[in-house]
């Protein structure tokens, strides 16, 4: 009934883990019977964890983040509290508990705190920046965070119930297999980061189609703030590289529940091209962090020093350049794993390469600086000690991407040293920059300045004590994860780097203490101009903080900076914009989709986790009626009528009126000057038509071209299963080849299927847009039919093979196959329930605009599986039983 | 796509497609239906000739089968992005067809560098001939 689960999985022996979940749970009740006496419960619920709104989806965010870096910073304590005390000894922490806190540490600190924060801000600032009123799927959107914090729930989980990981952060086989790793941990942190990883997946296409398609009136490309094209280089990024991660976690998985040989020691399984794929995901992953924080950097660093950008163009080529080659570096975090020296000298130069376009970024920032008129604010403090600790952190990079000097360092704390050097010092600061640059506008009153200055200085001084002693002792080679050693040369090193975590403590202590002071002193700290620093880019036009709506008139964009333009020719005129023609618009509605789905996701993966399979079933069902029920909704919009934007809109002018003529206090007096700036950019307010570029796309473009971005990475899904096919497709192990497994007849037939339905698929589009109810229903049908029949002779297809022992558990090109044919026949499977329940929808509401946007996302899912399923016929069966 | 939407600026925009959308927006259902047609009837003379290339025909060398295999691919799945996805080069598809293109890209460095990697790796791992384990 309840699976592996029993009173056994909860580890009351151990006194740590115990302490830490009673003191976790007591924090929840005690929040939890707050909420209730103080009645907040149905403001939460319908303002916060319903919200589709951006803003306050970035903000929930944003606390999971910094929750989140409590949770990691206190495995972070505690490692280095071992380290200092486990010399000669044994220290405090057992092995198997230090190994499950430096695998939670990794895991957390990369995926729910420095991907959490990044994404928040993405969430919070783009929209604004790009002068429009939400993401391309907000709905979507509150899915995505959702299924991000189910996933954190299920990591906090496993601290009460069973164990976490004891692998490392990636869980590299063949430890993380179920021979070596028997117990629930390895389950938890693969469902986890499954679950999580498809909220970022999602959150990807969503602002890839934002980016590209939902931009204010005038906002080409090229006058977009170098923030939004981090954000777009990042999205892009997570598109095309989580797909990889999920294919290869979903290997190991297949590996563990049902016994395939991917990356087992037999039957032809390969442990290195677990390495091989995981990495190729985890190297864009860490451009995918750091891209949006060189954003944040970029906006802050522009904005203190009180000049545009420098060099904005080879800022954006360097950052589309970082996207591309980020995906051609990932095998220098295995070049000792001997793939020789063609191979690693490649992977060397590229990883030296990348480094080019990152060394423009600062010189692009130093330059910014250079001759401006700088304002050593909280948000540039934590730029400026980016640009020094990152540079060092580059520099060891550049050094570990020398394969012979790789074989000397990899595996040592130096490494350690090095990527600490990087992500705290860039994505980190980063971070912090942006919350601390975007926290007036999303609250309408600035943090301490005092405290937050006094957190910044522990931070940045806690960092250099703590990580410039690993560097020391991993040339003194010491190998990272190290639960005790005798060496007498690390011991005072490492008391030095726990001193040194102990002022991070500081830091973030001070960063608490920084959130509660401005809190209860916010009355002083207001910002009532919607402009507190004296900003260049759209969302210092509005409110702080935003109306839900954010602009009642989408701001016209008439060249670079566009904010800064509008404002410098309101202090030129001495009076704003003429009154904009107000227009009634439509905001989404709230919905609690996103809540309910990432519930039923914690049910399917806490049953996964401990094989309750009937759990499993419910939570499934579940999800799909959540979805189902969500597109079957009616209404879906409401709209804001006019002469309430105008009434709004006026206050806002007044509060403009009072900058611009200076009355407010605590507005720096901006000059204009017709002379222009240091830096390469035209200043400004020059005005320029608009560009070419009229405004956000229609709904059906965003919604065809969003699927049309899902499906990419759905292709490269395929491509990492086929990855491990063509790699593994001779790894017979002794047992039956491709030759005696294939039947090419039925091979034919099931093409012939595909394609046939594929037409019917095409008709029942046209009939569609001609209106026709009868011929689209009998297009579908026939498509419903024909897919069915194909699902029909793969299953008994399948079913023979299994029969004569050449299952998927056989050899490990038995397990490619199956995996790879069977994940496409899992989307057929997944194309047939959509149809069914969008056959339906055209029945009962007839050809209603979002049903018809529905029908063209389909019809592009069933087409794209036909391609996919070319290349399986050509390549897997033709190819296999060719001569 | 009889159906004409409007954006919120209430200009609409000639310069960009839907992906899945036919080329011209006042395509006729017979046009339509010719355009599918053509494309099953592509479709389904590569896949034929993929068939008979993989039967073990003598008038092809033996060596090049894989590669003809491959190219059989590849034309038919630019088969089905035209005339069932309607990606095409057109003006109104830049963005369409610069995202495939983008995608395309990874599949491909997915693929040949997981191979080439894993190749050397085999190779200098002194790994035994996989079939013999």
């Amino acid at each position: 009934m309840l699976g592996k689960l029993s009173w056994s999985a909860i580890p009351f022996s151990q006194p740590i883990p115990m302490a830490a979940s009673a003191l976790m749970i007591l924090g929840i009740i005690a929040l939890l019977g707050w909420l209730t006496l103080k009645g907040h419960w149905r403001y939460l619920w319908v303002e916060w964890f319903t919200s589709v709104d951006h803003k306050r989806i970035g903000v929930m965010y944003c606390v999971l983040a910094l929750v989140m870096l409590i949770r990691g910073f206190t495995d972070a304590l505690m490692m280095r509290s071992q380290q200092a005390l486990a010399f000669h000894s044994a220290g405090y922490l057992p092995p198997e508990h230090y190994d499950q806190v430096f695998t939670a540490h990794g895991t957390i600190m990369i995926f729910f705190v420095a991907m959490t924060f990044v994404i928040g801000l993405m969430n919070f600032a783009v929209p604004l920046q790009l002068g429009v009123r939400d993401v391309a799927f907000p709905t979507l959107n509150s899915v995505s965070l959702w299924l991000n914090a189910a996933a954190i729930l299920l990591v906090n989980m496993s601290l009460v119930i069973g164990e976490f990981g004891r692998a490392g952060w990636l869980a590299f086989p063949p430890l993380s297999e179920l021979k070596y790793s028997p117990g629930v941990g390895i389950d938890y942190y693969l469902w986890a980061l499954q679950i999580s990883g498809i909220g970022t997946l999602l959150t990807g296409v969503n602002f890839v189609t934002t980016i590209l398609k939902i931009r204010a009136p005038g906002m080409t490309l090229m006058r977009m703030p170098i923030f939004c094209w981090t954000s777009l280089a990042s999205s892009l990024l997570m598109v095309a590289a989580f797909p990889i991660l999920t294919a290869t976690f979903a290997m190991l998985l297949l590996d563990r529940y049902l016994g395939f040989h991917f990356f087992t020691d037999t039957a032809g399984g390969n442990s290195m091209m677990y390495m091989n794929l995981i990495w190729a995901w985890g190297h864009p992953e860490v451009y995918i962090l750091i891209l949006p924080a060189f954003g944040v950097f970029s906006e802050v660093i522009s904005t203190f020093s009180g000049k545009p950008l420098f060099g904005y163009r080879s800022m954006v080529i360097a950052t589309m350049a970082i996207c591309i080659l980020s995906f051609l570096v990932w095998l220098h975090h295995f070049f000792t794993m001997g793939a020789g020296a063609d191979v690693n000298a490649f992977f060397g130069i590229m990883s030296m390469i990348i480094a080019v376009p990152t060394g423009v970024k600062i010189f692009n920032w130093l330059f910014t600086v250079w001759g401006g008129r700088v304002r050593f604010e909280e948000p540039l403090l934590w730029a400026l000690a980016f640009m020094i600790t990152f540079a060092i952190g580059g520099m060891t990079g550049v050094l570990l991407a020398v394969p012979p000097a790789d074989f000397v360092l990899h595996n040592s704390l130096f490494l350690v040293a090095h990527f600490h050097n990087v992500v705290i010092g860039g994505v980190l600061f980063g971070a912090f920059a942006g919350y601390s640059y975007w926290f007036p506008k999303a609250f309408g009153f600035r943090l301490d300045p005092r405290i937050g200055k006094a957190a910044f200085w522990c931070w940045t001084i806690g960092f250099y004590v703590a990580f410039m002693p690993l560097y020391i002792v991993g040339l003194e080679g010491m190998t990272r994860r190290m639960q005790h050693y005798d060496v007498a040369e690390w011991h005072p090193w490492l008391i030095v780097a726990a001193v040194g975590a102990g002022i991070i403590a500081c830091g973030i202590a001070l960063q608490v203490a920084q959130l509660v002071v401005s809190i209860r002193n916010r009355d002083k700290l207001r910002d009532l101009t919607g402009d507190p620093w004296d900003g260049r880019t759209l969302e210092w036009i509005t409110f702080s903080p935003p109306p839900h709506f954010n602009f009642a008139v989408m701001p016209n964009v008439t060249g670079a900076e566009a904010y800064w333009g509008i404002k410098q020719k309101a202090i030129q005129q001495h009076r704003l914009m003429d009154l904009p023609d107000y227009q009634p618009i439509e905001m989404p509605r709230n919905s609690p989709t996103g809540f309910i789905a990432a519930f039923f996701a914690v049910v399917t993966g806490f049953a996964l986790i401990w094989h309750i399979w009937w759990m499993v079933i419910v939570g499934l069902i579940g999800a799909f009626g959540t979805f189902v029920g969500f597109a079957w909704r009616n209404r879906y919009e409401y709209e804001l009528p006019a002469a309430e934007l105008a009434h709004i809109d006026d206050e806002r002018r007044q509060a403009r009126i009072a900058l611009v003529e200076g009355r407010e206090k605590g507005i720096h007096k901006v000059e204009y000057s017709e002379t222009k700036a240091h830096g390469s950019r035209k200043v400004g307010w020059i005005e320029e038509p608009h560009g070419g570029h009229l405004g956000p796309a229609t709904k059906r473009i965003i919604t065809g071209y969003g699927f049309w971005i899902f499906l990419l990475s759905d292709f490269i899904l395929f491509a990492g299963f086929y990855a491990a096919y063509a790699v593994l497709a001779h790894a017979t192990a002794g047992g039956p080849t491709a030759v005696k497994l294939f039947d090419l007849r039925i091979l034919a037939i099931e093409t012939g299927c595909l394609l046939l339905s594929s037409f019917a698929c095409g008709l029942a589009s046209i009939a569609a847009n001609a209106r026709n109810m009868l011929w689209t229903q009998i297009g579908y049908v026939i498509t419903g039919a024909l897919g069915l029949a194909f699902i029909g002779l793969e299953v008994s297809e399948f079913a023979k093979m299994i029969a004569m022992g050449a299952g998927p558990g056989r050899s490990a090109f038995l397990s490619a196959f199956f995996a790879l044919v069977g994940l496409h026949g899992v989307h057929v499977t997944i194309g047939l329930l959509w149809l069914g329940t969008m056959m339906a929808q055209f029945w009962a509401k007839g050809f209603r605009a979002d049903i018809m946007r529905r029908g063209l996302c389909f019809a592009l899912f069933w087409h794209a599986l036909d391609i996919i399923w070319v290349g399986i016929f050509t390549n897997v069966y033709l190819l296999g039983t060719s001569p | 796509m009889s159906e004409h939407e409007i954006n919120s600026a209430g200009r609409s925009h000639g310069i960009d497609a839907a992906p899945g959308d036919p080329e011209t927006a006042e395509e006729s259902v017979g046009e339509g239906v010719r355009n599918y047609l053509i494309g099953l009837g592509l479709a389904a003379a590569l896949t034929i000739a993929s068939f008979w290339v993989a039967s073990g025909t003598s008038l092809l060398y033996v060596p090049g089968v894989p590669m003809a295999l491959a190219a059989l691919a590849i034309a038919q799945m630019g088969v089905h992005l035209v005339f069932f996805l309607h990606i095409t080069t057109g003006p109104d598809n830049i963005n369409n067809s610069l995202a495939l293109a983008l995608g395309v890209l990874i599949v491909g460095i997915v693929i040949a560098g997981s191979l080439w990697i894993m190749y050397h790796m085999n190779m200098n791992m002194g790994v035994m001939p996989p079939s013999d384990m």
